[in-house]
């Protein structure tokens, strides 16, 4: 559930097929630099209405979506 | 000219001495603070030590309110992060990264933190964190710069924060002050003016390179690093160049042979091997005063510019 959702945003914003989009998709390899990450961090925590520190360990979409299954729960 | 930072902060002009690696040390952050701005000492890459030293250095000069500019990529961050926090420093300034696992600690030592921000994004992040006021520094720097520059990267960050902005990048001289504020910012940070005055110990060399450099002096390299820097072209700079399109090069090497070549500059004027960064600014750069010859002069002619171009409405 979560993770369609965060595959669609990604997807939306960056103009990818959702379907190229795993758990193991990394943000670096989807085309998000530094400051893309914390515009796409703000936009998920508008979406689930939650406050995400970010930090370097977040590398994967599946990190992400763990990240914002643990502070949604 | 006083405007919402001057009564933020406890400062006379609405002017920051932007915190150079290995150049603003004491000497030019006092003497930038008596004169009524905020001087900045830089900790970049050195020990929490050197920086204790240089925030007392500062008090023992002036009782005038300063800053402490913290490298956020410095391999003694955490430390430093501690530091400032046990001294109570005034103000903390931020580059090259986030700090905002680090402001909590510093808002409850009672420090206002203003982090250079390179876009919108990070400037609702660090507002939402509790920064005091923002810096949106445009390309137009020296040393490590960012994508957007000063004419378009202001005015957006100052539509998508309620925070004071200030504008670095590109400003050198009352003209470009009294741009920025028409920008929307209320104050103004810069460098390379402040590299060349007479309290700053930047050894001499670096100082004449800036004051004898024309518009297109400067140049940029370490984009395939992803962290790219403006400097003025040498043949250090032209030698990492070479090295970046060398694609045989990794880039651990390329990390490597730029590493230590700020320092050469700033403190030997290593001409071959140093790297000496300076801003786009740098042709406007011809003389070299006092910290408050530059500042009196910067405001006179901004409030001269002001009045000249009320006479263009009706």
């Amino acid at each position: 559930m979560t993770l369609e959702k965060v595959t669609n945003l990604i997807a939306e914003k960056k103009e990818l097929d959702p379907a190229a989009i795993t758990a193991e998709s990394t943000l670096e390899s989807l085309g998000f630099d530094s400051l893309d990450t914390v515009e796409l961090i703000m936009a998920f925590e508008e979406e689930f209405g939650i406050t995400i520190e970010a930090d370097e360990t977040l590398q994967t979409v599946g990190d992400l979506v763990s990240l914002i299954n643990s502070l949604t729960a | 000219m006083k405007t919402i930072l001057c009564d933020l902060l406890g400062i006379q002009y609405p002017i920051f001495q932007g915190g150079m690696a290995w150049i603003s040390d004491y000497s030019l952050a006092s003497a930038v603070s008596e004169a009524g701005g905020l001087g900045i000492i830089s900790a970049g890459n050195a020990p929490p030590d050197y920086v204790r030293e240089q925030i007392r250095q500062t008090r023992a000069r002036t009782n005038k309110p300063f800053g402490v500019n913290i490298m956020l990529m410095s391999p003694f961050v955490e430390d430093i992060a501690a530091l400032v926090a046990e001294e109570k420093v005034p103000v903390v300034t931020t580059g090259a990264g986030l700090p905002t696992k680090y402001m909590k600690a510093w808002l409850e030592a009672g420090i206002k933190v203003i982090p250079v921000v390179p876009s919108t994004g990070v400037a609702k992040l660090v507002q939402r964190a509790g920064a005091a006021a923002v810096i949106a520094e445009g390309g137009e720097s020296g040393g490590h710069i960012g994508e957007l520059n000063t004419m378009a990267l202001v005015p957006q960050v100052c539509d998508a924060v309620k925070l004071p902005v200030i504008a670095a990048g590109g400003i050198a001289d009352g003209r470009g002050v009294a741009a920025a504020f028409m920008l929307g910012a209320c104050g103004v940070q810069l460098g390379t003016r402040f590299l060349v005055a007479k309290e700053c110990t930047v050894h001499e060399t670096y100082k004449k390179k800036i004051l004898a450099a024309g518009d297109i002096a400067t140049m940029t390299t370490g984009r395939r690093l992803g962290h790219p820097v403006r400097a003025l072209k040498s043949p250090f700079t032209h030698q990492f160049l070479k090295n970046e399109m060398q694609s045989d090069m990794s880039l651990e090497e390329l990390e490597a042979f730029g590493s230590g070549a700020l320092r050469r500059a700033a403190k030997e004027g290593d001409e071959k091997n140093g790297c000496f960064m300076a801003g786009q600014v740098s042709g406007l750069v011809n003389k070299e005063q006092t910290a408050k010859e530059i500042i009196e002069e910067l405001f006179a002619e901004a409030a001269a510019k002001f009045k000249e171009a009320a006479a263009w409405v009706k």
